[in-house]
C-alpha cells in the first residue's frame, strides 16, 4: 500500500468563519485507488474541509495548500477542482427530475455536435456506458423522477464519473438509502476502486465505515485527532476520539423533583420526505414524566427531528399515538399540538423559527397571540408586559423590544425563540438542537433556562447533536438509529461512549422487538 | 446648549423623518405636486383635485385588498374581472326589477364568492396563488359576458345612479367616502388585530406561522373574500357612476392596483408593506396621470412612467431587504 502514489493531499489548511476557527492545521494524504473515511461530529469541519477541496469554498478564502498529484493547485470554483480531476457527491440528491438519466448524466457537458446542437446520439451512448461501468443497465431516456432513490444516487454517481476524476468524494451517500440499496453503492465502489479511483466517504454510520474504508481519520473541533487504518477498527477508540471533549463545567445544577409520566408517545411511523418506501421514523415510542428531561440521541438523519416534528403536528405520520396525562390526543390532521401544552422549538431558525421581518417583542408572543385577545385586538399593555418579562428573564441582549430580530446575533435569536416556546407555559417543551449556531455564553445560558424549567416540572425533550451537551442535560435516553429506537439508558447507566455505541448500532426489526421485549 | 448638541439634534429628527416607512414615496408625491403646479396652476384647482381624489378613491378600494393579500405574500389577478362581474350583477339584477339593496348586495355576494372560491383552491388544493387567480381572471370575465351577452346593461334606476353621480358627502364623492371609511377600517386592523398580526407572520415567515398554531388556511380565504368583496363594491359604485353596466369594465385594473401598493411599499415577497403607503401609492399613481394629461404629455407616455415608477419602487424594495443582510 505504502509506495502507491498520493492522488490528493491537503496541507496545512486552516479557515475560520468570523472569529470561528473551524479548521486548524489540516493535513491529509489520500492515496491512489483508497478509501479513506473522514470521520467526526457535527461541526467537526468535515463539510468544509470537503467544500475546500472541491473548490466551493475558493482559494484565498482560507490558508494552506491542495495538491493534485503532486501539483499545487488553487481551485477558485468547482468547475477547477472538476478539471483536476476532483469530482464532489452531495448528500442531497441534487438531480433535475423532469429531465433524462442521459441529460441528468452530462448536465454542464452537454456533448454537441459541430453546428452546435446537442449531440443526443453521442450522449445517449456515453451515458449508457458510464451507467454500464457501473454495473447498471438503464433506459438512459426514462425521466429521473420515476426512479428511485439508490438509482438517482448511482447517477449522480455516474454524472461524476463522464469527467474521468482521480478523486470522487461522497457526502453522507447512504443518508437516504435503505439497507440492500447502501450494499449495492458499496460494490460498486469496490468496484471503482479496483478501476484506480480513490474515495473519500463522509458517514456518520459507523458500521459501514468500517466496512468499506481503508483508512480512517477522525476530526474533532477542526483538528486531526487520528488516524487509523483497516481492516480491523477498534470501534471504542474511535469512538471516544470522535467524542473527545471533557465534561465542560457550564452545565448547571439545579435540585427537582421527577413525577408522573405526562407525555406518551406510542408506535410513531413517519416515511421519509424523499423517499416513500423507507420509514424515517419506524415505530417510535417513547415517554417523559414532569420534571424530566429526556434526551432523544442518535446520528443525523436517525429520525429525531422528524419524531419531534410528528409528534408535534407539523409532518405527517403514517401511523402512532400521543397520551398526555395517560389520555390520548385526537389531534385533528393539519393541526399543531400547541393548543394542548406542547411546544416546539426547531433546529432551523431561518426555516420555521423567527418572522425575519418582525421585532423582538412580535416574534416573542407569536404564539400567544390569541391569549392576548382584547375583543379582536391586542392588548398592547399586556403583549409588552409579557414580552419584557421573558425578554428580562432570559438575559436576552438587544436594544430593545422593538429591534428587528435580525439585528440581534444568533445566541440572541434562539433566546427569544425558546422564549416563544415556553410564553406559552406548556406541560411539554420538544427542543430540537437548541443550542445549533449559538456562542458559548448563550449556550450556558439557554442550558440554566433549561434546567430552571424542569425543575418548575416542565416535560422537556431535546434533540442534540452535541453529545457531551445531550449527555449532561438529560436524566434519561432513548437512542435511534435508522428510524428505531436501539436502546434506552437511565442516567446512572449511560456514558457518552455507550450513547455512540447504540446510535451506531445496525437496528434490525429483530432486535427492535429484543428491546421492546 | 453647544452647537454640537444641536447639530446631533437635528440629525436625530432628520434620521426619525426617515424611519417613517412611507416617507419613500411622501417625498417624490409631494415634488410631483409642487413641481407640476409650478408648470401649470390650473393643476391644484377645486375640479381637478376632485377628479384626481375620485380616481383615487376608486382606485383605492381594491387596493386595500390586495394590500393585505400581498402583505400574507398572495396575489389576486382577478381583480379587474371581479370587478366587472360585480358591476354586471347589480346592473343585472337592477333591470329586472330587484330594488336597489338586494341588487347591490348580489353584487357584493358575487365578488365575494369569487374571492372565497380563490381561497379555497389556492390553500386546500395547493394551487400556486397566480394560477388560481389567473384562471379567476377568466371566469369571471367570463360569466360578464354571459350575462351582458356583450352589451352594456341599462338603463339603471335614477335612484341608484345618484348613489355616485349626485350624492355628496361634505362635497366629497361617495366613493372617497367609501374608500376613506375603509382604509380606516383596514388601517386599524392591520395595526392593531391579532388577525392583522397573523397576517404579518404568515407572510413573513409561512413555516413558522405554522408551528405557532395560526390558522392559515382560515386567514387566507377570508383575504381572498374580502378582495373580492372590495373589488366587486368597486364595479358596484363604478356601474352607478356610469349608469350602466359595462361588460368591459376593470379589464386591466388588477395590474394598475398591484402598481399602486407596491409602489407605496409593500413588498412582493410578503411580510412587509402598511396600509399608509397603500394610500400614498394611489394617490401618487393618480397624480402622476392626472399631471401628464394636464402638462399635455401624450397619454402613451403614461404607462411608460407609471411601468418605470413600479420598476423603482421594486429596486428601492430590493435595495432596502439586502441592506438588513437576508441572505
Amino acid at each position: 500500500m505504502q509506495e502507491k502514489e498520493i492522488v490528493l493531499s491537503v496541507n496545512h489548511i486552516c479557515k475560520s468563519f468570523y472569529d470561528n476557527q473551524v479548521l486548524e492545521n489540516v493535513s491529509i494524504a489520500l492515496k491512489k485507488g483508497e478509501i479513506l473515511a473522514i470521520l467526526g461530529e457535527n461541526g467537526a469541519g468535515k463539510s468544509t474541509l470537503m467544500k475546500i477541496v472541491s473548490g466551493i469554498y475558493p482559494a484565498g478564502s482560507y490558508t494552506g495548500t491542495i495538491e493534485v498529484q503532486g501539483k499545487e493547485k488553487t481551485f477558485r470554483n468547482p468547475r477547477d477542482a472538476q478539471n483536476a480531476g476532483i469530482a464532489m457527491i452531495y448528500q442531497e440528491i441534487n438531480l433535475e427530475l423532469d429531465l433524462t438519466v442521459a441529460e441528468n448524466i452530462f448536465v454542464g457537458h452537454i456533448p454537441k455536435t459541430p453546428r452546435g446542437m446537442v449531440d443526443w446520439k453521442r450522449m445517449k451512448k456515453e451515458a449508457e456506458a458510464v451507467l454500464k461501468t457501473l454495473g447498471i443497465e438503464l433506459d438512459v431516456t426514462m425521466l429521473v423522477r420515476n426512479l428511485s432513490a439508490s438509482i438517482q444516487q448511482l447517477i449522480c454517481i455516474a454524472r461524476s464519473l463522464i469527467l474521468n476524476p482521480h478523486v470522487l468524494i461522497l457526502d453522507e451517500p447512504t443518508a437516504a438509502l435503505t439497507e440492500s440499496e447502501t450494499k449495492f453503492l458499496v460494490d460498486i465502489l469496490r468496484k471503482l476502486q479496483g478501476e484506480g479511483i480513490s474515495c473519500i466517504y463522509i458517514s456518520h454510520k459507523l458500521e459501514e465505515v468500517f466496512h468499506i474504508s481503508d483508512r480512517v481519520v477522525v476530526l474533532r473541533d477542526g483538528t486531526c485527532i487520528s488516524e487509523y487504518s483497516g481492516p480491523e477498527y477498534d470501534s471504542e477508540q474511535i469512538v471516544e476520539d470522535i467524542i473527545g471533549r471533557k465534561m465542560e463545567k457550564m452545565y448547571p445544577s439545579v435540585p427537582k423533583t421527577i413525577g408522573e409520566e405526562v407525555l406518551r408517545v406510542e408506535d410513531f411511523t413517519v416515511p421519509h420526505p424523499y423517499n416513500k418506501k423507507v420509514n424515517i421514523v419506524d415505530h417510535v415510542s417513547f415517554s417523559v414524566r414532569a420534571g424530566e428531561v429526556l434526551g432523544l440521541a442518535g446520528l443525523v438523519g436517525a429520525g429525531r427531528s422528524e419524531t419531534l416534528r410528528a409528534v408535534y403536528g407539523i409532518m405527517k405520520k403514517k401511523a402512532g399515538c400521543i397520551f398526555l396525562d395517560g389520555k390520548e390526543l385526537a389531534m385533528p390532521r393539519g393541526k399543531t399540538a400547541s393548543g394542548y401544552g406542547i411546544s416546539l422549538l426547531n433546529e432551523d431558525r431561518k426555516r420555521d423559527g423567527y418572522v425575519k421581518s418582525m421585532n423582538v417583542r412580535q416574534n416573542l408572543t407569536l404564539s400567544y397571540l390569541d391569549k392576548l385577545k382584547k375583543g379582536p385586538f391586542i392588548d398592547k399593555k399586556k403583549e409588552k408586559e409579557l414580552a419584557e418579562k421573558y425578554f428580562k428573564m432570559l438575559h436576552i441582549k438587544a436594544p430593545s423590544l422593538d429591534a428587528g430580530i435580525l439585528s440581534l446575533s444568533g445566541g440572541n435569536q434562539q433566546k427569544v425563540l425558546l422564549g416563544k416556546c415556553i410564553i406559552t407555559n406548556p406541560r411539554v417543551l420538544l427542543l430540537d438542537e437548541p443550542t445549533r449556531g449559538v456562542d458559548v455564553g448563550a449556550k450556558s445560558e439557554i442550558y440554566r433556562v433549561i434546567a430552571d424549567l424542569a425543575a418548575g416540572g416542565m416535560s422537556i425533550v431535546i434533540v442534540s447533536s452535541e453529545l457531551p451537551e445531550l449527555y449532561a442535560l438529560c436524566d434519561r435516553f432513548v437512542v435511534l438509529s435508522n428510524g428505531r429506537v436501539s436502546g434506552e439508558l437511565e442516567k446512572e447507566e449511560a456514558s457518552q461512549v455507550k450513547i455512540m455505541n447504540l446510535s451506531c448500532k445496525q437496528t434490525t426489526g429483530r432486535n427492535r422487538e429484543e428491546i421492546r421485549g | 446648549m453647544s452647537r454640537e448638541q444641536t447639530g446631533i439634534k437635528k440629525e436625530l429628527i432628520i434620521k426619525n423623518i426617515f424611519r417613517v416607512k412611507e416617507i419613500g414615496i411622501m417625498i417624490p408625491t409631494i415634488l410631483l405636486i409642487i413641481i407640476v403646479q409650478m408648470v401649470n396652476p390650473l393643476f391644484l384647482t377645486k375640479l381637478n383635485v376632485l377628479s384626481i381624489l375620485r380616481s383615487s378613491g376608486y382606485m383605492l378600494i381594491p387596493a386595500l385588498g390586495m394590500t393585505l393579500i400581498l402583505i400574507s405574500g398572495g396575489l389576486d389577478l382577478s381583480v379587474g374581472s371581479v370587478y366587472g362581474l360585480g358591476g354586471v350583477v347589480t346592473a343585472y339584477f337592477l333591470t329586472n326589477g330587484v330594488p336597489i339593496f338586494p341588487s347591490v348586495l348580489l353584487g357584493l355576494l358575487s365578488g365575494m364568492a369569487c374571492g372565497i372560491l380563490n381561497g379555497v383552491v389556492i390553500v386546500k388544493l395547493k394551487i400556486p396563488p397566480i394560477m388560481m387567480t389567473l384562471g379567476m381572471y377568466y371566469m369571471a370575465r367570463g360569466l360578464v359576458y354571459v350575462i351582458t351577452q356583450g352589451t352594456p346593461i341599462f338603463p339603471l334606476p335614477e335612484a341608484f345612479k345618484a348613489i355616485e353621480q349626485q350624492n355628496m358627502i361634505l362635497g366629497i364623492p361617495t366613493a372617497v367616502v367609501c374608500a376613506m371609511i375603509l382604509a380606516a377600517v383596514f388601517f386599524i386592523i392591520m395595526r392593531y388585530t391579532v388577525y392583522g398580526r397573523k397576517i404579518y407572520a404568515i407572510g413573513g415567515n409561512i413555516e413558522t406561522a405554522r408551528v405557532a398554531g395560526i390558522n392559515i388556511d382560515a386567514i387566507m380565504i377570508s383575504l381572498y373574500a374580502i378582495i373580492g368583496t372590495l373589488s366587486a363594491l368597486d364595479g358596484v359604485l363604478m356601474s352607478s357612476r356610469l349608469g350602466s353596466g359595462q361588460p368591459s369594465a376593470g379589464t386591466g385594473y388588477e395590474l394598475q392596483v398591484i402598481a399602486a401598493v407596491v409602489i407605496g411599499g409593500t413588498s412582493t415577497y410578503g411580510g412587509k408593506g402598511t396600509l399608509a403607503g397603500t394610500v400614498i401609492g394611489v394617490i401618487f399613481m393618480n397624480i402622476l396621470s392626472s399631471s401628464m394629461t394636464i402638462m399635455k404629455i401624450s397619454a402613451y407616455w403614461q404607462n411608460f412612467v407609471i411601468g418605470a415608477a413600479l420598476v423603482v419602487a421594486v429596486i428601492i424594495d430590493q435595495i432596502k431587504r439586502s441592506k438588513t443582510a437576508e441572505d
